[in-house]
């Protein structure tokens, strides 16, 4: 039973300070500022704000597509 | 975070943005690990399916398939829920979530054969498992039917996940950690924590009397929480504005999202266990816990809205949103259905019913499979250099599995209430409560054969996919003009 | 961003106190419950259990006893478990310090089997239910678990633990329905099924 104990609170708190550790590290290094562009990191010029990205594999869905972007 | 840092201008300011060639190594160096982890994870889908439909018709039909030990309904019931929680579910997760990692960490796979390997010993453990289970080795202990000698290598593979993704976010090209990147690294890193906390207290040294109940819903709730959520989470920030082409409406109410998710979650388990042997504070924490989980659901489903309005068109045209866009609705609906059933009041007709049945596979299936079928149609074809063959495949799908899911947590709900209230009349006897419900269970086995008809057409058309079935369509997924070219090649 | 860190550590405490809370707590005070001693016979409360119910236990857990049957009383302010006759009073953690594996259950697709020793104290009734459910208990959705039980030729004289058993499996003449250890072990461990002895957490409820 004391090695349970033991396992769980090494356990607990490894994650916990890891947690932590991360945290102070996301304030230090800048993560938590510029939170606006943060969104946008998942765009690149070849997949830009404004394209889609994904549609059926058909050809109206294709059509569709490029008329919903260009509106 | 040394002092040279502080010269330097903030890194999240300054984010490289992937070339297409960059993005398309990437894609390129995930293809073997990632397909692993998806087919094996359909494999598992399929067989989930099966046994929850056989089972299911065992509650209308008592005599079926009842001569041998290991086909009775004790056995095959949790056979498929762990068929489909660790064997489905979690490998889908998984593969869905290195993608995302690799993805947004801007890095290719360099240690393949650590995942592979990772990949292969994670089935294994499945396969042990689920066969120890059908053999009698189960402990009975809820969503953690495995017995002791499959989950250490259920564990052993994890953790080569766990190191893997550590390393791999390490190495990052620097800049800004997006939101998907918090939930995936907070979900790889609690679901270990979960599993190894749950396996040491109740199986390997098993503690005494009913606070083993206490630690059994605190880590199966948790795994939804803190392992499915969060991967569906980020799987739905990231698809959701990479599909439509617009950003997440706002990155501030994300980051909220998350912090006020990993405070409040973990006090919900006991709420399984209203009314039970505990000390009265533990369940009122419990009932608490699952009302403030309003805000981290409110705040996730007011960006999700406000990103789509105005796209709610695309709908119509993109496999990846439509099953997407479904995952994450039910996700606010399941989650508020959550919080009124931790209401005592309401909890006195709904506990011990199917009630809790529908809302287990609301979450489970309505929320997290549909958010991981979406995922993979959109990452399939990137790590193939190819396109699904058959865009009348991908509605069917998606409609079977739509209707089937719909119907079954309709008949389960508006049963288990029936069902509920008959439990709780002092007028009628127990089997009252039977006969009533025979009925819903009796249609709830129908939409098992609808939900197993959508993944067999989705395990065809992967195979399909991998076989290189139909031309090559270089026009259809809106593929960027110079990613289509490197795929032909 | 100065409080932040501070706010993280709230974060962090509160976050870290449901794991002290629901799992620290669980192990450290429920795992530690001890048995009382009854005033009027001066033993165990919860009385032991015989070797054949403990392993009575494992035969219900390799069955999935639970996934259908509870074995929880809640008390008479949340259910009306007492009044429809599941128990005397509620079960309290004390109840359940004998279990290697503790049976709550969370589904009643069949009824709460907390007293069913009290309600069933026959071993033969527990044989013929478990042998063929349908035939004992009209309206049974469970299934039959004859796979725990031998039939074989009767050898000159039937044997003092073969069932009388009724229904479509029930065999011929000169034939003998017998239990298993597997079947034997698991009626024990539900013939012990009792919690209608006092406990002095818990107030006798009307």
């Amino acid at each position: 039973m004391e090695a349970g104990v033991l396992l769980l609170a090494i356990g607990f708190f490894l994650l916990g300070g890891s947690a932590l550790g991360a945290f102070f590290w996301a304030v230090r290094n800048g993560q938590l500022q510029d939170l606006a562009s943060g969104a946008e990191v998942i765009f690149d010029e070849d997949e830009p704000i404004g394209e889609a990205t994904d549609c059926f594999p058909d050809k109206r869905s294709h059509d569709a597509v490029e008329k919903l972007m260009k509106s | 975070m040394s002092a040279a840092t502080a010269a330097a201008p903030h890194p999240s300011t300054h984010t490289e943005v992937l070339s297409p060639q960059e993005r398309y190594e990437i894609d390129r160096s995930l293809r073997a690990p990632v397909l692993l982890f998806f087919g094996t994870s359909i494999f598992w889908l399929l067989i989930g399916s099966i046994l929850g439909t056989l089972a299911a018709f065992k509650m209308s039909y008592p005599g079926f398939l009842d001569s041998e030990a290991w086909l009775t309904f004790g056995r095959m019931r949790p056979a498929h829920l762990n068929v489909v929680v660790y064997g489905w579910a979690s490998t889908a997760g998984i593969g869905v979530g290195i993608w995302l990692m690799a993805r947004l960490c801007r890095v290719p796979l360099r240690s393949q054969n650590l995942v592979i390997s990772a990949g292969i010993i994670w089935n294994v453990g499945i396969l042990v498992g689920t066969l120890a289970i059908l053999a009698g080795y189960s402990r009975s202990i809820e969503w953690l039917e495995f017995p002791g000698f499959a989950t250490p290598i259920l564990f052993f593979a994890y953790g080569l996940i766990g190191v893997w993704t550590i390393i791999m976010f390490r190495f990052r090209k620097p800049g800004h950690v997006y939101v998907s990147q918090w939930y995936l690294l907070a979900g790889f890193l609690w679901f270990p924590w979960l599993y190894a906390t749950a396996n040491i207290l109740l199986i390997w040294q098993p503690m005494q009397g009913s606070g083993q109940a206490a630690v059994n819903w605190w880590f199966a709730h948790n795994v939804l929480g803190l392992w499915f959520t969060p991967i569906g989470l980020a799987s739905a920030y990231y698809f959701i504005p990479k599909v439509i082409g617009r950003p997440i409406h706002s990155y501030y109410l994300s980051i909220l999202g998350f912090w006020s998710l990993a405070l409040f979650y973990s006090w919900n388990g006991m709420h399984h266990l209203i009314g039970g042997p505990f000390p009265a504070w533990m369940i009122s924490a419990a009932v608490v816990a699952s009302i403030m989980m309003f805000i981290p659901v409110f705040t996730v489903a007011i960006n999700h809205h406000m990103t789509m309005r105005g796209n709610f068109e695309y709908l119509k045209w993109s496999p990846t949103l439509r099953f997407t866009v479904f995952g994450a609705m039910t996700y606010t609906l399941v989650s508020f259905q959550g919080s009124t059933m931790a209401i005592p009041a309401l909890n006195s007709i709904t506990h011990f019913t199917d009630y809790t049945i529908g809302h287990s596979h609301l979450g489970v299936y309505g929320f997290f499979s549909m958010m991981m079928f979406g995922a993979m149609y959109y990452i399939i074809p990137r790590l193939t250099g190819w396109e699904w063959p058959s865009a009348s495949l991908i509605r069917w799908h998606f409609w079977l599995a739509a209707v089937g899911i719909i119907l079954m947590v309709g008949t389960l709900t508006v049963g288990g209430v029936i069902q509920g209230l008959a439990l709780r009349d002092v007028e009628v006897s127990f089997m009252t409560s039977v006969y009533l419900e025979a009925p819903f269970r009796y249609v709830r086995s129908l939409t098992g054969i609808i939900l197993t008809a959508a993944h067999v057409v989705f395990a065809v058309h992967f195979t399909l996919m991998l076989l290189r079935s139909g031309e090559q369509k270089k026009s259809a997924t809106l593929f960027a003009k110079s990613t289509r070219e490197m795929a032909t090649v | 961003m100065n409080r932040l860190p501070l706010l993280f550590i709230g974060i962090l405490a509160t976050f870290g106190s449901a794991w002290l809370g629901v799992v620290a707590y669980a192990y450290v005070n429920l795992g530690s419950l001890q048995p009382v001693i009854s005033e009027e016979t001066g033993g165990l409360l919860p009385p032991p259990l015989s070797g054949s119910a403990i392993a009575g236990q494992k035969v219900y857990a390799a069955n999935g006893c639970l996934y259908c049957h509870s074995q929880q009383v809640r008390p008479a302010s949340l259910s009306t478990d007492i009044a429809k006759g599941l128990g005397p009073r509620r079960t309290v953690a004390r109840d359940y310090i004998n279990e290697r594996t503790v049976f709550l259950g969370t589904m009643r697709t069949g009824p709460d089997l907390t007293n069913i020793g009290v309600r069933q104290p026959s071993v033969e009734w527990h044989h013929q239910h478990l042998f063929e459910p349908g035939v004992v208990s009209e309206g049974s959705i469970m299934p039959s678990y004859r796979y725990l039980y031998k039939v074989r030729e009767i050898q000159g004289q039937p044997s003092e633990e073969a069932i009388p058993v009724r229904g479509p499996h029930a065999p011929g003449p000169g034939y003998e329905v017998v239990p298993t250890q597997d079947a034997k072990d698991l009626v024990a461990y539900l013939i012990s099924l009792k919690r209608n002895y006092p406990l002095p957490e818990v107030p006798e409820e009307q």
